[in-house]
């Protein structure tokens, strides 16, 4: 019996199973030619345990399957079924794949394996072989039609669909889903739109079809490599539009198909995709760890983007099995397959992307929470297969936002390289000129991945997802960052740190990871001076150590510091201790708290003219024709940097392009908006008028005038002659880029160089500029600024005899609440020595209210350092209150009680 | 200056223009931006006087809005009693720098000729307005009488 006979024998059944038998047979051919090997193999080996062994289901049906009643070769010996198994596998007959991936058993009959001869194409020996050998043998003789893969179109599912409704029995469509989704090669080849399926290739002779094959195949890849080529041009020009079109996915068809698949009630199907994922992973590790896959075939991607297609990735059923093993395998990914992975997402819908996103967010949630209570000493977060996959995946979609995002020009980041390169030469001469010793600067890990895109995201003004989408809060509840941190150190690949991926990472992780990098620096600073002590018999200097007069703050902090920065720059990174001339305050925080405070305050104070200030928006900028030497700029500068070095808040009004700058970046329209929004709108007017009669109307010159402090008004030429020079509408932009520039860089030059120079003196060895974009500098700097006092409560700690129940502090709590918000703020001030929020919110205040004493006539006092309020066991409400007000109205000042 | 080029050439079309509802514009030779003049109503109850009016211009001119104030009290719902109008063409967010000056004192003149009371700066005045017209009318009237200025002869 041949097995076209068996075919028309099974005839009806077959049809009804598979109703495009021809179209399955097209053999498409890729390059991998060991792929397609390893493949046919598998299959003839599938054929041969379904012969030998059956799958198991007594009520199979299928006539090959020695499990099935009606199976036709009862009485055929092994060596025949081997035959059958290579017949059945051209012929393409349905397996029984749910059992596909059943481990296989050791034939214990292999010794009687006889070596028959296959089709006369080899030579037949006498030797036995074991069914494996057997099995490669019968593959290597077969290689042209055994490039037969099963794939799907969108028509092809819909049929089955439709087949499988009419007949009330899904196993087909479920058989079909389990088998395609088992192997890379059929999803590669699967809801293509390139001509890949019309061919269709008639009965050919095996050369011929192979021929054929390969004709197809090298058009398609030199289809794929000039979309590749154009697209590399068309990034250049900042214009990535046609990414999707290299991809030889027909996204939109899947999306149909998949949606029309949802709609079937009860998914039936979802197990078998569970399970198919499952091998598929292992399958795509293999591929893409040691096949290079990717590079092999491009249309390997089509892999990854079908999986993410599929709308029940955030399913429960998904999330605990298939989808973690999915994004381990992922996580093996090349970076040049994570660039190109990148540039396609970055071509999708947002809210695709979004979905994707929150597929990913969910599995880290549920992996973090399942595991809770596991995480600790022994089981960090950090080794867990899952979320790292998860994360590494993540990364990939979040290049893929920022690629997608409204990103600065590339003109302006040439620019600000430059500028940047040219400023640290300077920095570098001033600091060596004064230390005399060269000092590794802090290189900048640029991560790879953004590297090959050539992103980075403080580039990005506009992501496709905003960046705290990205964020993982059950993560970061549960992260240990030490460990976390010395798994970055640790340089290994085998480490995982979320340092390299802290897109997921709060502001307030990150900045703890900083708190570790600082600590860990300014101990190596405390072992330096110590050494040196015992060298050159200097006193011992392990802090920071300023003494400052109260009356002189200002001038007391500038000489100090200067001397400091003139020295050693080093010693800025220690820990900061401040002395107020003639108190008794020991600074464990709270001193320097109020340090901050009052010197913040005075320079920032109108009067002195360093810093203008904007009604409209509460602002202070540089004043560009401040009287004041670079001294004070560098002194708020270093200022800067040490509250950071030391989580000290400031309150500071700086907008958002003072702290890019900070990052290297450069003012632009997009910084005026936030900063003078009228004048910016102006601007904005002059580029969209229409018109050629610009230059009648507006009448403007290549010159800019402003106001002083005093009034008088100035001006200045944008270019060499601006003043004769026209603004027309073809010079327009020209005229607001100088325009712009001028305001936000060039008028505040130089202050802001002093300025910049005094931040970098503290901040130049440390990882900030990796960790954090620039608005999360802010909020470092000047903490977040809503008052949550409900968060502070639920935060609270208790001691000395008060709980949460007590009288007194339930009467606190009533009192507080009413406060109205400068009362809050002045209650911050005097309990933690500032008005303003730490990061991450008022819970992370740590605030302790304890009982001090019995009712009496005491005022309530506080030890700011460490966000202490010490508080008598007030009778009532109404003393309570006016005991509190009367505190912290009139506070100011160390001393002891 | 900046805006030098562009406020000469507005200030001497309105000099040209030889209209009657604002005039007698004083400008400071050392500082073109700041800008005094008369407004001249032909409409009652304000056709009795007349009423001097400063503009000052921002530094930024053109691409900010200039400011008006009125230095003569009117009795008028959209004047408040410090002499500041509310006037949307040179508000923040409606002004476009192509907008000339003569334009915003025609706008000007127009919300003086007309008030407009849903928008009032003087809520008493503008209810007055609204409910009591006539009353209205007539203290417009005694109080332009008693403090504005005189109107030119011609």
């Amino acid at each position: 019996m041949n097995s076209k006979e068996n075919n028309s024998a099974e005839g009806g059944d077959r049809a009804a199973r598979d109703p495009a038998p021809s179209e399955t047979e097209v053999s498409p051919v890729n390059e991998g030619e060991g792929m397609k090997r390893a493949a046919a193999k598998q299959l003839i080996e599938r054929y041969y345990y379904q012969l030998t062994n059956g799958c198991g289901d007594p009520n199979c049906r299928n006539a090959y399957c020695s499990s099935c009643p009606e199976f036709c070769f009862r009485h055929a010996d092994r060596n025949s079924l081997a035959l059958r198994a290579i017949d059945l596998f051209r012929s393409k007959v349905k397996l029984c794949d749910d059992h596909s991936n059943k481990v296989r058993r050791p034939s214990q009959d292999s010794d009687d394996f006889e070596e028959t001869s296959i089709k006369g194409e080899r030579p037949s020996t006498s030797s036995t072989l074991d069914a494996e050998n057997y099995v490669t043998n019968i593959v290597s003789a077969f290689i042209p039609s055994v490039s037969k893969v099963t794939y799907l179109t969108e028509e092809k599912v819909y049929s089955i669909i439709d087949d499988c409704k009419a007949q009330d029995d899904w196993s087909k469509l479920i058989h079909t889903i389990g088998s395609v989704f088992n192997s890379p090669d059929s999803l590669i080849l699967s809801f293509r739109k390139d001509a890949i399926y019309k061919k269709k290739s008639p009965v050919v002779s095996p050369s011929e079809s192979k021929t054929r094959c390969s004709d197809i195949s090298e058009k398609s890849s030199m289809d794929c490599l000039k979309s590749e080529s154009g697209r590399d041009l068309s990034v250049k020009n900042k214009k990535p539009s046609n990414i999707l079109d290299s991809v030889t996915l027909d996204i939109d068809a899947l999306r149909r198909t998949f949606s029309r698949l949802m709609d079937i009630p009860g998914h039936p199907f979802q197990s078998a995709l569970i399970n198919a994922l499952r091998s598929l992973s292992k399958a795509v590790e293999m591929d893409i760890k040691y096949h290079n896959a990717l590079k092999r075939d491009p249309n390997y991607i089509n892999v990854f983007l079908i999986v993410f297609e599929i709308p029940l990735l955030h399913s429960p059923e998904f999330i605990e099995n298939a989808f973690p093993v999915f994004c381990r395998a992922l996580g093996h990914l090349s970076i040049h397959g994570q660039t190109l992975l990148a540039k396609v997402l970055s071509q999708y819908p947002v809210d695709r992307l979004s979905e994707m996103l929150q597929a990913l967010q969910q599995l880290i949630i549920v992996k973090v929470i399942t595991g809770e209570g596991q995480w600790g000493q022994h089981c960090q977060l950090n080794d867990d297969d899952g979320i790292v996959g998860a994360t590494k995946v993540m990364k990939i979609i979040y290049y893929a936002s920022i690629y997608g995002g409204k990103c600065d020009s590339p003109d302006q980041i040439e620019k600000e390289k430059r500028l940047e390169s040219l400023e640290g030469e300077e920095s570098n001469e001033f600091l060596q000129g004064a230390v005399g010793l060269e000092k590794e600067p802090y290189t900048v890990k640029e991560d790879p991945l953004g590297k090959e895109l050539s992103v980075r995201a403080s580039d990005c003004r506009k992501p496709l997802i905003p960046f705290d989408e990205f964020v993982n809060d059950p993560l970061n509840d549960h992260i240990d960052i030490s460990t976390d941190y010395a798994y970055y150190r640790a340089e290994s690949d085998l480490k995982f740190s979320f340092v390299t991926h802290n897109f997921i990472l709060t502001t307030a992780s990150k900045h703890t990871s900083m708190y570790f990098d600082n600590r860990i620096r300014m101990l190596n600073e405390r072992r330096t001076s110590f050494l040196q002590t015992i060298i050159h018999g200097a006193p011992p200097m392990p802090y920071l150590k300023l003494n400052v007069r109260r009356t002189h703050v200002v001038e007391d902090a500038l000489i100090s510091l200067e001397m400091f920065a003139m020295q050693n720059p080093g010693d800025l990174k220690k820990q900061l201790f401040v002395e107020f001339d003639g108190e008794q305050g020991l600074d464990e925080g709270g001193v320097s708290k109020e340090f901050f405070q009052l010197v913040v305050e005075r320079l920032f104070n109108p009067d002195i003219g360093m810093f203008t200030h904007n009604e409209d928006c509460n602002l202070y900028w540089f004043n560009p024709t401040s009287f004041e030497n670079d001294g004070q700029f560098t002194l708020i500068g270093i200022l800067l940097g040490l509250a950071i070095y030391n989580s000290c808040i400031l309150d500071i009004h700086f907008p958002m392009v003072v702290y890019r700058k900070l990052m290297g970046k450069i003012g632009t329209m997009d910084d005026l908006y936030e900063f003078d929004s009228s004048l910016a709108s102006g601007l904005q007017q002059v580029l969209d008028y229409p018109d050629d009669d610009l230059e009648d109307i507006f009448m403007l010159n290549f010159h800019v005038s402003y106001h002083d402090v005093f009034g008088n008004n100035l001006t200045t030429d944008l270019k060499p002659d601006g003043s004769t020079i026209a603004v027309t509408s073809k010079n327009k932009q020209e005229y607001v880029d100088l325009y712009i520039d001028f305001i936000l860089n060039k008028s505040v030059e130089r202050q802001f160089k002093a300025f910049k120079r005094g931040f970098t003196m503290v901040t130049n060895e440390s990882p900030l500029r990796m960790l954090f974009r620039p608005d999360e500098i802010e909020l470092l700097v000047c903490g977040s600024k809503v008052l949550d006092f409900h968060a502070l409560e639920e935060a609270t700690e208790y001691d000395n005899g008060f709980t949460a129940q007590s009288k007194t502090i339930r009467n606190f709590w009533e009192v507080v609440h009413e406060f109205p918000e400068s009362e809050k703020r002045k209650l911050l001030q005097f309990t933690t020595g500032t008005d303003r929020v730490p990061v991450g919110g008022l819970s992370k205040l740590k605030l302790t209210i304890a009982k001090n004493g019995p009712d009496s006539d005491r005022l309530p006092t506080s030890h700011t350092c460490f966000n202490v309020l010490l508080l008598p066991d007030y009778n009532t409400k109404d003393k309570l209150e006016e005991r509190l007000l009367k505190a912290i109205m009139y506070s100011k000042g160390f001393g002891m009680l | 200056m900046a805006a030098t080029r562009r406020l000469q050439k507005e200030l001497n079309d309105i000099r040209q223009s030889d209209q009657k509802g604002f005039r007698d514009i004083r400008v400071d030779d050392s500082n073109i931006l700041f800008w005094q003049g008369l407004i001249v109503p032909d409409v009652p109850p304000y056709n009795k006087g007349a009423f001097k009016i400063e503009i000052s211009f921002p530094a930024e001119y053109p691409f900010k809005p200039p400011k008006l104030a009125f230095k003569t009290k009117i009795y008028h719902p959209n004047v408040d009693e410090k002499g500041q109008i509310c006037l949307p063409i040179i508000s923040p967010e409606n002004w476009k720098p192509a907008t000339k000056t003569d334009q915003v004192i025609q706008a000007l003149l127009a919300l003086i000729h007309d008030p407009e009371p849903e928008h009032p700066l003087r809520g008493d005045l503008a209810e007055e307005f609204t409910k009591d017209k006539k009353k209205f009318m007539k203290n417009a009237e005694d109080f332009t009488k008693k403090f504005s200025e005189r109107r030119p002869s011609d």
